[in-house]
This record gives structure tokens, C-alpha cells and sequence, in this order.
């Protein structure tokens, strides 16, 4: 415990260098526009920006997108109070009562809760990150590489049970992830696979152009293809902000109790902060003495779920770290990012590199802060970004994303792969796929291919003691309930009401 | 075009069993190997079979289906299977629904933008084809005049050029004019 605290406050020191600062601020401002910009949300951001990352060290661009991401949460919030447009996904909840409370007036005092909720959540969650990271990494020193098959094949189903949609869209898209995945240079027996001649391709696909193609570009094609409705934004005024002495009640459990649900939902593989706020919701109306005002403006539906969702920003990150293995596309992109440094995180990254990873643990806690004073005070500036038109805005988010591609490998063949999974992702998600499970198993499939030759060849070929391994069989269990489970509660409920 | 639509929703089906088939029959080059030394084939063997059942299995789902009875869901990002229907889901909707009766213009010119970048950029480098590209989608995008479009897209082309050359240090294709904006800039 006495160490965790002294290498948090060695993590704290090096955070406050002005340059991770400097990123930090940058980050937390990035983020709070994205999740202000309906459409651009974090993976959009982060897959645009990891190019930028290449001149950073490994730490700053950690930093940099842990602010993204954490301020995108903040951000999503304004716009789905101010506007009733949830600036990303995980801000949906948000709209529900917080857009009713600016309707009645109490917009600002809505904005403060948001903003309180997820700066607790953040600091617990970032508590439980540090607990539970150097946990699970010590455990998981002991995996072998049939615990990582199994981990990364039970992250990738539980994404496509989660990841809404058609499951079974969501689980060819996997497959075409994986596929992907395979093209390029076999890492045990150096033979070229699916190259066809195209010597870029022995490299493999590039995770970037793929991610900012389905993402990035596929982004905005929708936004042009939306019709450019100006938004009109009310001003909020400063000595509005603060809710009432019974609202500060209200809300007091509802944080705590989205704080840690989000943390403990973003441990599981999928879009855990969009489902953290939809749990909080339903759990802030159960146990509600007034359940009624809920959907009419009550104060615990925007406390919780923007506490949620923040939370669960902290909780993704325990995975990634910990065993090495992204469960949430935006953590794939946090990953990305860290390859690009030549870096694997994972229970060694820890031991190798503490320094980077205290580090970033105590400037996700500045960031915080930093979105705090950000978000309140200059609310009104942030949400005048919605006025700049899109038909300047949209250009030049294309431009910096092929520049961006051009820009790490110098490939001309990752522009037409930028191009043609702009068009694919914009034509796939059109049609109702979802492109996450495939962007997660670009990027774990060749890990999960590693594991499972190295997993047969050291059970000598025998599958089943492979699989039967207890970690790995009782994961394996777990993910197969996830998918037999709605059946049976489905089966039970209709036997029980036709009885 | 409609995406949602029963015609499209046939067309992307049969591409991806095409695409699963010609994945499949491709990793037959490969060693498999055995259970004990997996070969660099086994893996994409296995995904090639999974992908051309499932896609098959799609394909039949999809020419089975009555008309009306497929419906797309919630699609943009990242999204989660909450069950909640609500209003402001709208905006993220709207934009795949704009998109049945939308601007295909802009949306094709930017795809044919982002297409044809990597062709020019070899022959008139750097600067000239990002301003070039640039300009394209501003004026697909209906700007409020064509000068404004120019001095941004200049404006872009440049900027961009210093900040990734100079201050990422990227090596981008690069004629006398970047040669002398370079020496200008340094």
C-alpha cells in the first residue's frame, strides 16, 4: 500500500513536467471538442491523431489520449444537456434528463453535476485502476499463452455479444478482423501470406489506415451526408452553475453508485462506458424515491450515468495494462498507439516500465482536474465550436487523416487502404454492421494466432489441454453464458407470461 | 444510394461471400502444419472456413428475408445493445438516414478525393496535390465562395506541409516548390 502511494507521488511528480502538462491540457481539450462534435467521438479522435503521436514519447501520447478519452465523456455531456445531441454514444443517457432540466432552467446547475459526477468517478477510478491493474498483472505473470488465448478470444466475443446490433454481423466482422490480421509476413515461420506480390503488404495491413478508413473518413461521409442544421446553443451563465443544496443531496449516492458500477462494468470486454450509463440509469430509477421524475429532468439520471461513464474510461484501461489485451476499440487505438513506440503493454510493461505507467496513472488524475476548470467556466466557448460549419470543418478532417496515414510509413498503399475503408466502413455501417469487432480483431488476431501455436505446440498438439487449462475453461464458460443466458431469461419470461 | 435497402443489403451480402471465398481459397497456399507445429496456414484455414459458412449463412439470411422484416440498428461507433429507444438517438440516426436521400455528391467526391490523393501525390507532390484534394471538397461541399475555398485549401495545403515536415520531421513528397518553402521555413 505504502509503495503503491510513493510510486503514485513519483508518478505525480513526473506528470507535472510542463511537457505532459503541456499534452494532458492538450488531451482534455481535444477530447471535451470531440465528444462536443456529434459524430467525432474518441475512437474517431484518437484514430485521426495516433499519427501525431509518432514524434511523442510513448508517455505523452499515453497522456494524450487518456485526456481524449476522459474528456470526451465531459464533452458529451454539454451537448446532450444544452442541445438534447449527444455529442458521443455514451452521452445518450445524458439527453434523457439532463436536456429536460435546461428546458426548465436548471441547465447550469445539470452542466455542474455532469461535471462533479465525473470528476469523482475519474479520481475512483482511477484509484481502482491502480489497485486492480498491478493485481491482475501480478496474476497474470503466471499466464501462459493458453490463458492469453483465452482471454483475447473471450474479449473478442463478448464485444460482439455487446457491441449491439446483429450478433452475427458483428461476428463475420471479427472473422474479417482477424482475417486482416493474417495478411503480411507469419511472425514464426517468415512466410508471406495473402501479399500477392504487393511488397507494402509484407508488412501486414497497418492497424492506422484501417482505423481512421472505418472511423475517421466513414465519419464524415455521415456528417455530409446529414443535412448542416446550425445549432444554436443557449449561454450559460456562470452564477448558474451551482445546483441547489438538495440537489448536492440528490445526488450523492447516484456518483458513488455510477462511480463504481462504471469502474467494475469498463473491466468487461465492449463498449462498457456506453452500457456503464444505461446501467446507472436503470439502477438510479430503481432505487429512486421519485422514479417518477425520471425522463422529466431528475438530477440522479444525469449524475449517475456521467459518473458511469467516466468511471468506466478507468476501468478499460485495467485490461490493457494489466494483461495487454484491448477489450474496447478505443483501447486497440490506446494500444496502436503504444506498438507504434515499439512498446507491448502487459503484466511486464509494468515491471520494465513503471515510469510510464505511474506516470500516466497520475496525469489521468491532472487531467481530471484539468477538465474540471475546462468544462465550467468556458462551457459556452466550447459549445460555440458547433457553430463552425461543417463544410470547413469536414475537409480538413480528411486532409490531416491521409496526411496522418501518409505520415507514419510513407505508403501509398495505406492511402488507398485509407480509401477503401472509409468506403467500407461508411457502406458497412450503413447497412447496420458494426466495425468495432473487426477493428478489435485486427489488432488482437495476430497476438491470438502467437498464443495458439505456442499454446498446441507446448501441450504437444492436444487441444483439449489447451482449453481445459481452470482460468482459461472457466473464461471460456463465462462467455458461453453470456450468449445462452438471454435465451434462457427470454425463454423463462415469455413461459412465464403465456402461463 | 439507400444502404439499407433490400437490393443493398443483397449486393454487400454477396460481396462478402465472395470475398470469404476468394480468402479461403487463397490460404490453401499455405503449410497447415500439425496440432503440435501449426503451420502459417492452419489459422487462415480455419477463419476462411467460419467466414464463408457465416457470410453463406448471411447471404441465404438476407435473400430469405420479407421485405420490411430487415431492420438495420443503431450503427454509428460505438454503440451497445441497451434496448433503450429514446429521441436523441436521433442524432445519429439522422445522419445514416440523410444519407438514404443525401448529399452523394459530396460523399462521392470525397471518396474519389481520398481515392485519388495517393495517385497524384507521387507526380505533383506534396503541396500541390493537398491543395488540389483540399480545394476539391470544399467546393463539393457548397462553399460560400470559391475564393474563400481557395485561400483555405492553400491555407492547408501549406500549413500542413511545415507542420509535418518541419515539426514532425516526415519525409513527404517533395518538388522545388517544397524544396524552397522548406529552405523558407527552416
Amino acid at each position: 500500500m505504502w509503495e503503491i502511494g510513493q510510486c503514485f507521488l513519483n508518478g505525480l511528480f513526473a506528470a507535472t513536467k510542463p511537457l505532459y502538462l503541456y499534452y494532458a491540457l492538450i488531451g482534455a481539450i481535444l477530447g471535451t471538442i470531440t465528444g462536443i462534435l456529434p459524430g467525432l467521438g474518441p475512437l474517431g479522435a484518437m484514430a485521426i491523431l495516433l499519427s501525431f503521436t509518432l514524434k511523442m514519447d510513448a508517455t505523452s501520447a499515453m497522456i494524450l489520449f487518456a485526456g481524449i478519452y476522459y474528456g470526451a465523456m465531459y464533452g458529451g455531456s454539454t451537448t446532450s444537456i444544452l442541445l438534447n445531441i449527444p455529442g458521443e454514444a455514451a452521452s445518450v443517457v445524458t439527453c434523457i434528463d439532463g436536456y429536460k432540466m435546461a428546458q426548465k432552467g436548471r441547465a447550469g446547475a445539470a452542466l455542474t453535476v455532469s461535471a462533479v459526477g465525473s470528476f469523482v468517478a475519474g479520481t475512483i477510478s482511477i484509484i481502482g485502476l491502480m489497485f486492480v491493474t498491478l493485481f491482475l498483472s501480478d496474476i497474470a505473470l503466471k499466464f501462459g499463452p493458453s490463458e492469453f488465448l483465452a482471454i483475447g478470444l473471450c474479449g473478442l466475443a463478448f464485444l460482439v455479444r455487446l457491441s449491439g446490433g446483429s450478433i452475427f454481423q458483428s461476428f463475420i466482422m471479427s472473422l474479417i478482423g482477424i482475417a486482416l490480421g493474417t495478411v503480411g509476413t507469419d511472425a514464426i515461420t517468415g512466410v508471406e501470406r495473402f501479399t500477392f506480390g504487393v511488397r507494402d503488404l509484407g508488412q501486414g495491413i497497418d492497424f492506422l489506415p484501417v482505423a481512421m478508413g472505418l472511423f475517421g473518413i466513414a465519419e464524415v461521409l455521415f456528417t455530409v451526408a446529414d443535412k448542416e442544421a446550425p445549432a444554436s446553443p443557449k449561454k450559460v451563465r456562470i452564477k448558474e452553475l451551482l445546483p441547489t443544496r438538495e440537489e448536492w443531496k440528490r445526488i450523492f449516492a447516484p456518483v458513488l453508485r455510477g462511480s463504481f458500477l462504471g469502474f467494475f462494468i469498463g473491466l468487461v470486454p465492449g463498449p462498457s462506458p456506453i452500457i456503464s450509463t444505461f446501467v446507472s440509469y436503470f439502477t438510479e430509477k430503481k432505487l429512486s424515491k421519485r422514479p417518477e421524475e425520471f425522463g422529466q429532468g431528475a438530477i440522479e439520471g444525469v449524475a449517475g450515468p456521467e459518473s458511469a461513464n467516466n468511471a468506466a474510461v478507468g476501468g478499460a484501461y485495467v485490461p490493457l495494462f494489466a494483461l495487454g489485451i484491448p477489450f474496447t476499440p478505443a483501447m486497440a487505438m490506446v494500444l496502436g498507439a503504444l506498438m507504434i513506440h515499439g512498446l507491448t503493454p502487459g503484466p511486464s510493461l509494468i515491471k520494465e516500465k513503471p515510469d510510464l505507467f505511474w506516470t500516466v496513472i497520475a496525469s489521468m488524475y491532472i487531467g481530471n482536474c484539468m477538465l474540471i476548470v475546462l468544462n465550467l467556466p468556458l462551457v459556452n466557448i466550447f459549445v460555440n465550436i458547433l457553430r463552425v460549419p461543417q463544410r470547413i470543418l469536414m475537409p480538413i478532417i480528411v486532409l490531416v487523416c491521409m496526411i496522418g496515414v501518409y505520415s507514419v510509413n510513407a505508403s501509398l498503399l495505406d492511402l488507398l487502404l485509407l480509401a477503401i475503408f472509409g468506403l467500407s466502413g461508411y457502406i458497412l455501417r450503413s447497412a447496420g454492421f458494426q466495425v468495432a469487432p473487426l477493428i478489435l480483431a485486427l489488432v488482437i488476431g495476430p497476438m491470438l494466432e502467437t498464443a495458439l501455436r505456442q499454446a498446441l505446440n507446448i501441450s504437444g498438439g492436444n487441444l483439449w489441454t489447451v482449453v481445459s487449462k481452470p482460468i482459461s475453461l472457466s473464461l471460456y464458460a463465462a462467455t458461453l453464458l453470456t450468449f445462452i443466458l438471454p435465451v434462457i431469461l427470454k425463454k423463462f419470461r415469455s413461459a412465464k407470461k403465456a402461463g | 444510394m439507400n444502404w439499407k435497402g433490400e437490393g443493398s443489403q443483397r449486393a454487400i451480402s454477396v460481396v462478402l461471400l465472395a470475398l470469404s471465398l476468394f480468402y479461403l481459397l487463397s490460404s490453401f497456399k499455405y503449410k497447415v502444419g500439425t496440432y503440435k507445429i501449426v503451420g502459417p496456414g492452419f489459422l487462415p484455414l480455419v477463419i476462411g472456413i467460419l467466414l464463408v459458412v457465416s457470410t453463406g449463412l448471411h447471404l441465404v439470411r438476407v435473400f430469405r428475408a420479407k421485405p420490411g422484416e430487415r431492420k438495420p440498428r443503431e450503427s454509428a461507433g460505438e454503440t451497445a445493445d441497451t434496448g433503450i429507444e429514446h429521441e436523441s438517438m436521433e442524432g445519429k440516426e439522422s445522419a445514416e438516414t440523410a444519407a438514404e436521400g443525401g448529399n452523394y455528391l459530396a460523399i462521392g467526391g470525397i471518396l474519389a478525393c481520398t481515392a485519388a490523393y495517393p495517385l497524384i501525390i507521387e507526380y505533383l507532390k506534396f503541396v500541390l496535390s493537398t491543395f488540389m484534394v483540399g480545394f476539391a471538397m470544399f467546393i463539393l461541399l457548397k462553399p460560400r465562395s470559391i475564393v474563400l475555398s481557395f485561400i483555405l485549401s492553400a491555407a492547408m495545403a501549406l500549413s500542413c506541409f511545415l507542420i509535418f515536415s518541419r515539426l514532425f520531421g516526415v519525409a513527404l513528397p517533395s518538388g522545388p516548390l517544397e524544396v524552397f518553402l522548406y529552405r523558407i521555413g527552416s
